[in-house]
Parts: structure tokens; C-alpha cells; sequence
């Protein structure tokens, strides 16, 4: 059985293809104005690369922030429940799973089968997303990977205005002033964005396996970060930026089930 | 009625040209609202029971109902409004005046409201400011005088702030109520608003009239607990629907209320019986609780609880807006004056939960409430509405919760204004949380 | 002797048949749902009543409704106080009078109520001690133990009239110590215990100043006696002992789940007990209930209070959703 599944970020469009529960390819293009058309060039690419054309796709199933905007798909689910389902298959122990994207970030509580049972999403406090990590390195004036490993030469972080990012962005400059040197800085970003998303993830509850998933995963600062304040193991998978779209194409398997049946 | 000519405490001055622009604006897209809430709700359910037409009339607030009260008027009856369940509307009926519940449901007044008091506050209370600053709600035009009952902070102020306009009786009720001391208390305030009412409508309340009032409150009583039973087992109608039924009954005329309501409880029954079902059986069952949700635009979440894919149906609710209003009847022993006052009285602080009570044995008889109505009603999972400022229903969510999870049922914690921007977030929730209900429902 | 058994068995002809009729007047004509266990319990009194006039009539010792009383309330509580007790029916039938009369009946004082709950312990010790000091007072003589019982029981101050003393009709019919008027025999509980003690003319004119406080108390306070009667003090005796926990078999359960808190169960008991209000679910322990059963009657949420024989529910309080029904 071959799924697809669309992953419509704010930034992004993620896709995944899923043959009998093995991932065969992935496929992503940036959002801009026009979603519909990113998501066909996502498709496209993933499809190429598994030597696959439309017809062989037996479901689809989109996610995402920005799902109205997708394609026509066969159905779609939350991305709640699109990241629980993901979680569960990188890591079968996964009971809690944290997502940040671009603009939001999200927890979610599930059991063994990837079912989520509860779920707490903060997109109203861009000081717990990508956005954050973006507009500082450009305060800071350096590439946004650099963040991250920059941040993992500080042996303490710089007293910033946690509060509000867009004071961070000029607090940035009467730091340098005060001799607060860049990797002190990027770790204090790091550091109050993992506040955040702890403080958002205590309210569910921290159950091991813990599970970090979304662009924002790869990046090694925030990591260090988040696995201070949580106080527990994290566990990355491989491409944690797709995981949206994996859960979206284990949704699609599983309703490929349901309406053979 | 207060002299406008005295100095307002709260209020700022606004030209009066300024005022009927907002007006009209506010309430030509109110009444859009309203048409809309009423074509999505029909939406819903094609084969819509036909009692419902009634309800659909009487729930546009600048219509028959607006029309009927200035009538009444004429004919020199007051009215009183009062905004908190806890005026005791057997004495008002009893003096042949008519009570109204004036409490705003609309967003674009809680900015006006802005101007009063900061936006922290509960947007119930901006709302209903802003409302009167423009004079847009036809009830609370129309009031003669209205009851403040200080509860919670916000209608403690609220109830100050229209000072500035209208005659404010005020009933402090004690916040405690278990003692007997507040049982006694709350009577004596009881009392005193029967003098005040006797005085102000210049009408008597004599033991014919208030037996007379009493038992029509517990006629109306019956048939919404009819309303209730029914909705317990397989959708027989939108949760929608029966919240705007029963919040009906705070506007309309008691007596039609009741006999509209009992048609419509004869015909769900029916319904019932041909097993036609307004939506599947296993469509997730919801029990929204919270702040009070006032028509029209208030409608935000039940639309969207009740339109998502996949869909929900509202079974139960703990809203001073929905179940609590005609949910306990006045237990009446023996009918002399005293002890229907004391019925009143005990009916009225008693049987109440909400949350603005708080005992050193934990309010339990709330959380008991709550547990009992998910128990009755078969409700998968629980919305915990809370609109940002409310504070009373904000800090007992951790509580709540707790029981819940006790039970194994699901809550969500929707937090939001009153406001349309948000209707795509809460969109997500919405559907997220209802997507769990039915994985959890599956396995 | 034929006259005297016909006689015999027309009055239990006409006690069956009035029952009868008043049973089925109740349950089939009374439309009003919260009053309708209320009359049935009037009828049962009105039955009882006449019942215990006729037993009476058969001049059995009253030992023997010691003993009956005893057991019964083990097994059914403060039962027959609230649905067989003659002067119970004489405080209901002023009830009927007060409410016929517009006239508002009066709560006591919590802790005063409490005071004459605990004064019905004094009552029982003061009788019981009363014949065993005046067996010590008297010279001793050889008496074999039997013989001691016998004139112990056959004193003036027999230790069980207390307990049973109330259980005697208001009209009795025996002429002894009993005042006739119009050729009815007319009694009063303790009167006969009284005049004994301060002689006839003091004796009577306490006795008449009992009578009347008593009878205007239960007129203003609904079922005034009942709350010093010493005649319910065994429930409250013997449900100390861990043993007798299960005693009485016939209770009232609550479900506190369902229980909203509305107070109307302690509003509307006669005998002011709080204890349904405020003990948290189960089986609800006091020795106050006469079982009544007004708070299950007017509870205003389904099959929250309930009336349990053991485990099993013989009533249980409705949903105010059943209209009446109009036959």
C-alpha cells in the first residue's frame, strides 16, 4: 500500500511517501503566496525520487498550519495527531512529543499506538518558535545555522529580555555594548525559548520517551538548551522536519485500512 | 431613572453622532450574524424540528421580542434586567413586571468597552458596557431597573459602572454558602428586593401571585429537564439548537416560552421514536463548560465543535448561558409567604455552581455537578471555555481537571476572547480535540 | 357473646375498608407528586391509630410493646414514629390544622434542638433509675429474685413506661386514668406518671400545663415531642455498638454524587435533621429520622435520595420531569 502524506507549513511544504510502512521518499518546497503550487512541486519531487507516479498513491492525507490552502487530498488530519503517529514510529517508547515549527510550537501526550490523548499549542508567543531563532541571528549577524553551534561555546547565557522577542532584537545591540560576547547571546535565545516550550510541555505532563520534532530539532543549540530545562533524555529522529508529513502518511495508511475494510 | 444631566462616575462623553454610527453599524452586521448563525445551524440538521422556527424568530434581538417589551411598556409595565442567574425572577413575575437577562454577547461592543476599562478585563463585562455606551441592546434599553448581583469582580463593577445610566439594585450574596448564617443573610436579601420590587412596580407581590409565579417557573423547570433527558441518549438535536432554546428562555415571554418548548419536546420525541437520528450515534459527544456564552457571536465555538470535520455534537453544558439557568425548581413545602421566600432564597443561592462559591470542603457539589452531567449524558470529552479575564472559572482548572482525569475523560482548555481573529486557531484545537475523541472512541 | 364478636369483627371490617379506600384515594387520585407519600403516611397513621385503639381494647401487658417496640426499631428505625405512632398522628393532624389556618410553622435553634435530642437520655436514666432507687428504699425483705422482678414490674414506676408511654392512643379504652368526656376516654402520655408522683390536685394542674405546652409546641414546631421522645432513644442506644452498625435495616441512602447541595431535604424536615444534608453519601446515621420520607418526596433530582430496605430501594426521590398526571 503507498501513502502520501502533505505536511502545508507556514514556511515549507513538506511531503512523504509511505510504502508498507517504510518511508521511500521525501520531497519539500518553499510555501511563498501560492501553497498549492509548492505542494505540487513537494509531491512531484517525492514521486521522482520513488520512481512513482499520481495513480500509485492509494490515499493522501494533508496536515499542517496551513492545510485549507492544500491540494485536494483524500482527507486530513490535525497536526496533533499527524506528530503523535510520527513519534510513535521513530521511536516506539515515545509517550510525549514537542514540535516546533516556524510560528508554533506544540506538545503532545500519547500512548503506544501513536493515539494522542492530550495536547497543548502555543501560536500566539513567537518566543517559543523558529521565528525567534531567525530574527536573532539576524540581529546578531550571523547565518542561522551558525546559531546553534555558535551557542555551544557559552558556558553561561546572557540576561536578556525573555519577555517579548521583539525587545530582543534591540536588546541584542546594548549587549554587545556591555560586552556580552555572540555565543552568550545565542545561548540565552536558546535558553528562553527552551523556558518556554518547558513551561508548555509541564503542562501535559513530561513522560518519557520525550520526542523532539520539527524544523527546529535539528538545530544542536536549542537542543542543548531543551534538554537542561526539561531535565529528561530527548530523542531526535532522523528528519524531524518531515515528521509532520510521515504522520500525515501513517494517518493516510491507516483510513486506507478502514475504507478497504 | 437616573438624571442624565448628573455627572457620569465611569463613562466617558461621546458625540451623540458618534454613538448612532457605531450603532447602526454594530447592529446591521449583529443581525447578519444572527441570520448566519441560524442558516449554519440549519445546516447542520436538514430535517430541523419544525418547533424550531419559533425559536429562530424569537432569537433575533432587535425583532418581535424588542417590539413585544416597548408594547408592554406602553401599557405601563416595568421591566427589570438583571445579569447574574441569581435574581430571583419569581418575585419580578410576581409583581407583573418582566424580567430580562441583559448580558452582552457582542464582540464588536467589548471594543467600545475598551474605552471604560482595560482589555484584561472579562470581556462579558466590556461587552455589555460598550453595548449600553452605544445603546445597542434592546433589553437593557429597555430596563426600568436592573439587579447587579455581586459575584464575580467583573459584575461587581459592571453593576457600578451602569450606575451612570440606570437604577442598580444591588444583592451582595455570601460566598460561602454553606453556613446558616449565609443561608440566613441571603434571605434577608431576598426580602429586601421583594420591598424594593413591591415599590418600585407598585404592584403587591401577594401569595396568590408568587404561588402563581413559582409554579409557572416550575412548569417551564419540567419541560426543560424534558429537553435535558432527551438529549442524554442518541443525537436528537444539535447541541445548538437546544442551547439557543434554552437561552431563549432569559428574553422571552415565560409562559410561551414553556409552551414553545414542550412542542418541541414532543416532537424530538417523536423524532426519537423513528430513531431519526440528527447525526450519527458515535459522533464524539461533547460537554462545553466555562464562562457563559451569550447569543450571537458567542456562537464561535459551537459552531466550530459542531461544523469540524470530523463533526461534534454538544450534549451538555455547565454554562450559566445554557443548563444552569432552569436547571433546580424552588421547592416549595408549604405554601405560606414566608417559606415560599424561603424556597426562593434557598433555590437561588443553594442549587447554584458557580464557581464565584468556595467551601472549606472544596465546593464539592460543583465538580459533582460536572461529573454527574458527563456521567448522564455519555460526554466523551469536555471543552473548558474560558474567555480571557475570567478569573473564577481560569483558576479551577487545574481542579476540574483533576476529576476529570480521575474518570478518564478527555479535557481541553480553550482559551479565547471575544473576538473573530481567532477563529482558525481555535479551528485547530477544535479539530485536534475532536479527532482524539474519535481515536479514543475507535479504540 | 355472639353481639361482641360480630361487634369484633364489623370494627375490622370498617378499620380494613377505611384503609382501603384511603390507600387507593392516594395512589390513584392524588395528582400532586410531592405530597402523595406524605397522605399515604396520614392514612397508615389513621389505620395505626385505630388499630392500636382496638389491641389496646385486648388489655395485653405492656411488656409486650416494650419488646415489640424494641425489635421493630432495630429492624425498621424510627419507623413507627413517623408512620404508626399515635401521637404522631395527633402533632400531624394539628399540622393539618396549622396549614388549614395559614399559619407558618417555626424552626428551633440548632443547638437548642440538639439540647432536647440529648435530654432524652436524661428522661430514659431518670425512669429507669427511679424504680431501682425506690427498690433500695424500702426495707429490705427476703425476696428470691423472681419475686424482685415481680414487684420491680409491678411498681408505680414500671422502668418501660417511658419508653412506651407516647405509644398510648389519646383515646383509650379503658376508663381507668383516663379523663371522660362525652363518653370518650381521653389520655395523655405521662399524665397518669405525673399524677402518680405529685399527687392528684398539684398533679393535675402540671399535668394540664404539660398537656398544653406540649400540644401548642407541636402546633408551632413540627413534631415538637418527637425530638425528646424517649421512645426512639433505643435506635440511638443500640446503633453504638459496633455490632448493631448494620441496625436499622430500613434507612435512607444518599448518592452524593448526585446531590447538588440544594438544602431542600433540611428544609423541609419536620423533625430538623441535618444529618441527610450534610453526611456525605451512603447510608445516612441518625437517630432523629422518623422516615417520614418528605426529603426523598420533595429532592428535585432522580434516584439521589433513596429509601433502602437492605440493599434494596423501596422509593426513591424523581426527576421534577414527570408532569403531573391528570387521570
Amino acid at each position: 500500500m503507498i501513502t502520501l502524506g502533505l505536511d502545508i507549513g507556514t514556511q515549507r511544504v513538506k511531503a512523504v511517501i509511505l510504502k508498507d510502512g517504510a518511508v521511500v521518499s521525501r520531497g519539500q518546497a518553499f510555501s511563498g503566496f501560492d501553497a498549492k503550487k509548492a505542494a505540487e512541486e513537494a509531491v512531484a519531487q517525492a514521486l521522482n525520487l520513488a520512481n512513482l507516479n499520481r495513480q500509485d498513491i492509494a490515499y493522501s492525507v494533508a496536515t499542517g498550519s496551513s492545510m485549507e490552502n492544500a491540494p485536494k487530498t483524500d482527507s486530513t488530519v490535525s497536526m496533533m495527531g499527524a506528530d503523535a503517529k510520527a513519534g510513535v514510529f521513530f521511536f516506539p517508547k515515545a509517550r510525549t512529543i514537542i514540535d516546533i515549527g516556524a510560528e508554533e510550537a506544540r506538545a503532545i501526550k500519547c500512548d503506544e499506538k501513536g493515539v494522542m490523548m492530550d495536547f497543548v499549542i502555543n501560536e500566539r508567543c513567537a518566543a517559543g518558535a523558529g521565528a525567534f531563532i531567525e530574527s536573532m541571528a539576524r540581529a546578531l549577524e550571523v547565518k542561522l545555522e551558525v546559531m546553534g553551534p555558535l551557542s555551544l561555546k557559552a558556558e553561561r547565557a546572557s540576561p536578556i529580555n525573555a519577555s517579548c522577542v521583539i525587545f530582543g532584537e534591540s536588546d541584542v545591540v546594548s549587549l554587545i555594548h556591555r560586552q556580552e560576547s555572540k555565543p552568550e547571546i545565542a545561548r540565552a535565545v536558546f535558553d528562553a525559548m527552551a523556558d518556554r516550550i518547558s513551561s508548555m510541555v509541564h503542562r501535559l505532563g513530561v513522560n518519557p520517551d520525550v520526542v523532539l520534532i520539527g524544523g527546529v530539532a535539528k538545530d544542536v543549540g536549542f537542543f542543548a538548551s531543551l534538554k537542561r530545562k526539561l531535565g529528561v533524555e530527548i530523542l531526535v529522529p532522523e528528519f524531524p522536519d518531515y515528521a509532520g508529513a510521515l504522520g500525515a502518511a501513517l494517518a493516510a495508511a491507516s483510513r486506507a485500512k478502514e475504507t478497504q475494510k | 431613572m437616573k438624571n442624565e444631566k448628573v455627572e457620569k462616575k465611569y463613562i466617558p462623553e461621546i458625540p451623540a453622532k458618534e454613538i448612532d454610527e457605531l450603532k447602526s453599524t454594530i447592529q446591521a452586521s449583529s443581525e447578519k450574524i444572527m441570520a448566519e448563525n441560524i442558516e449554519r445551524m440549519k445546516k447542520t440538521d436538514p430535517k430541523r424540528p419544525q418547533a424550531m422556527k419559533y425559536f429562530d424568530e424569537i432569537s433575533n434581538l432587535f425583532g418581535q421580542r424588542q417590539r413585544e417589551l416597548a408594547a408592554e411598556k406602553e401599557k405601563g409595565k416595568k421591566i427589570i434586567g438583571y445579569m447574574c442567574l441569581f435574581a430571583p425572577t419569581e418575585l419580578i413575575l410576581a409583581a407583573d413586571a418582566i424580567p430580562v437577562r441583559v448580558n452582552s454577547g457582542w464582540y464588536d461592543t467589548s471594543k467600545i468597552g475598551d474605552r471604560v476599562v482595560p482589555v484584561e478585563v472579562c470581556p462579558v463585562i466590556r461587552s455589555t458596557i460598550g453595548a449600553k455606551m452605544i445603546g445597542l441592546s434592546p433589553f437593557l434599553e429597555q430596563s426600568d431597573a436592573l439587579i447587579s448581583v455581586l459575584t464575580c469582580d467583573g459584575m461587581t463593577k459592571l453593576g457600578e459602572i451602569l450606575s451612570d445610566y440606570k437604577t442598580i439594585w444591588e444583592m451582595n450574596i455570601p460566598r460561602v454558602k454553606d453556613a446558616p448564617h449565609s443561608l440566613r443573610f441571603w434571605d434577608d436579601e431576598i426580602i429586601n428586593m421583594k420591598k424594593q420590587i413591591e415599590q418600585f412596580t407598585g404592584n403587591k407581590i401577594t401569595r396568590k401571585s408568587l404561588k402563581a409565579a413559582i409554579e409557572q417557573s416550575q412548569k417551564a423547570t419540567r419541560v426543560f429537564r424534558r429537553l435535558q433527558d432527551l438529549r442524554k441518549g442518541n443525537p436528537i438535536i444539535m447541541g445548538r439548537d437546544a442551547m439557543l432554546v434554552n437561552q431563549a428562555y432569559l428574553w422571552d415571554d415565560k409562559e410561551r416560552w414553556t409552551e414553545k418548548a414542550s412542542a418541541l419536546c414532543d416532537e424530538l420525541e417523536k423524532r426519537a421514536e423513528r430513531k431519526d437520528w440528527v447525526c450519527p450515534p458515535d459522533t464524539p459527544r461533547v460537554l462545553v463548560t466555562g464562562t457563559p456564552m451569550f447569543w450571537p457571536d458567542s456562537w464561535k465555538v459551537p459552531n466550530l465543535v459542531e461544523e469540524a470535520d470530523p463533526k461534534g455534537i454538544i450534549v451538555a453544558d455547565e454554562l450559566c448561558s445554557g443548563e444552569r439557568i432552569l436547571n433546580d425548581p424552588v421547592g416549595v413545602d408549604e405554601w405560606t409567604m414566608d417559606d415560599m421566600l424561603n424556597a426562593i432564597g434557598e433555590r437561588y443561592l443553594m442549587a447554584s455552581t458557580c464557581p464565584c462559591f468556595t467551601s472549606s470542603d472544596g465546593n464539592e457539589d460543583r465538580i459533582n455537578w460536572l461529573l454527574n452531567k458527563v456521567k448522564e449524558s455519555n460526554v466523551q470529552g469536555v471543552i473548558y471555555y474560558v474567555t480571557r479575564g475570567c478569573m473564577l472559572y481560569a483558576m479551577e482548572y487545574t481542579r476540574v481537571k483533576k476529576a476529570l482525569d480521575k474518570i478518564n475523560i478527555p479535557m481541553y482548555y480553550l482559551d479565547t476572547e471575544y473576538t473573530r481573529e481567532d477563529v482558525g486557531q481555535m479551528k485547530t484545537r477544535v479539530e485536534a480535540f475532536l479527532e482524539m475523541l474519535t481515536a479514543r472512541a475507535d479504540m | 357473646m355472639a353481639w361482641e364478636y360480630i361487634g369484633d369483627i364489623l370494627r375490622l371490617t370498617v378499620l380494613g375498608g377505611l384503609g382501603a379506600a384511603g390507600i387507593l384515594t392516594v395512589l390513584l387520585w392524588k395528582k400532586n407528586l410531592a405530597t402523595k407519600i406524605t397522605f399515604l403516611r396520614l392514612v397508615v397513621q389513621a389505620v395505626a391509630f385505630t388499630a392500636l385503639f382496638y389491641v389496646f381494647s385486648l388489655k395485653l401487658p405492656l411488656l409486650y410493646f416494650f419488646i415489640f417496640i424494641f425489635a421493630i426499631t432495630l429492624f425498621l428505625g424510627r419507623f413507627y414514629c413517623g408512620w404508626l405512632c399515635p401521637f404522631g398522628f395527633v402533632m400531624d393532624i394539628e399540622v393539618m390544622l396549622r396549614k388549614a389556618l395559614g399559619i407558618r410553622y417555626r424552626i428551633l435553634p440548632e443547638r437548642f434542638n440538639g439540647i432536647l435530642h440529648k435530654l432524652r437520655y436524661v428522661i430514659v436514666a431518670v425512669f429507669l433509675a427511679l424504680p431501682i432507687a425506690l427498690w433500695f428504699l424500702q426495707p429490705p425483705q427476703n425476696l428470691n429474685f423472681a419475686d424482685a422482678m415481680a414487684k420491680l414490674l409491678a411498681g408505680p414506676f414500671r422502668p418501660y413506661t417511658a419508653l412506651i408511654d407516647p405509644l398510648i392512643p389519646v383515646v383509650v379504652p379503658w376508663t381507668s386514668n383516663a379523663v371522660n368526656v362525652a363518653h370518650i376516654n381521653f389520655t395523655y402520655p405521662y399524665v397518669q406518671d405525673i399524677i402518680f408522683w405529685a399527687g392528684q390536685n398539684i398533679g393535675e394542674a402540671i399535668a394540664l400545663v404539660f398537656i398544653g405546652l406540649t400540644l401548642a409546641s407541636s402546633f408551632v414546631f413540627r413534631r415538637f415531642w418527637c425530638r425528646f421522645c424517649p421512645t426512639g432513644v433505643s435506635l440511638a442506644v443500640v446503633n453504638r455498638f459496633k455490632g448493631f452498625k448494620w441496625a436499622p435495616l430500613l434507612h435512607i441512602e444518599k448518592d452524593e454524587e448526585k446531590c447538588t447541595k440544594c438544602g431542600v431535604c433540611k428544609r423541609v424536615c419536620p423533625a430538623q435533621v441535618t444529618e441527610v444534608y450534610e453526611q456525605k453519601g451512603g447510608k445516612i446515621n441518625t437517630s432523629m429520622c422518623m422516615l417520614c420520607l418528605r426529603c426523598a418526596e420533595m429532592c428535585p433530582y432522580a434516584e439521589t435520595l433513596k429509601v433502602n430496605i437492605g440493599n434494596k430501594t423501596v422509593f426513591k426521590s424523581r426527576n421534577w420531569l414527570e408532569p403531573p398526571k391528570v387521570e
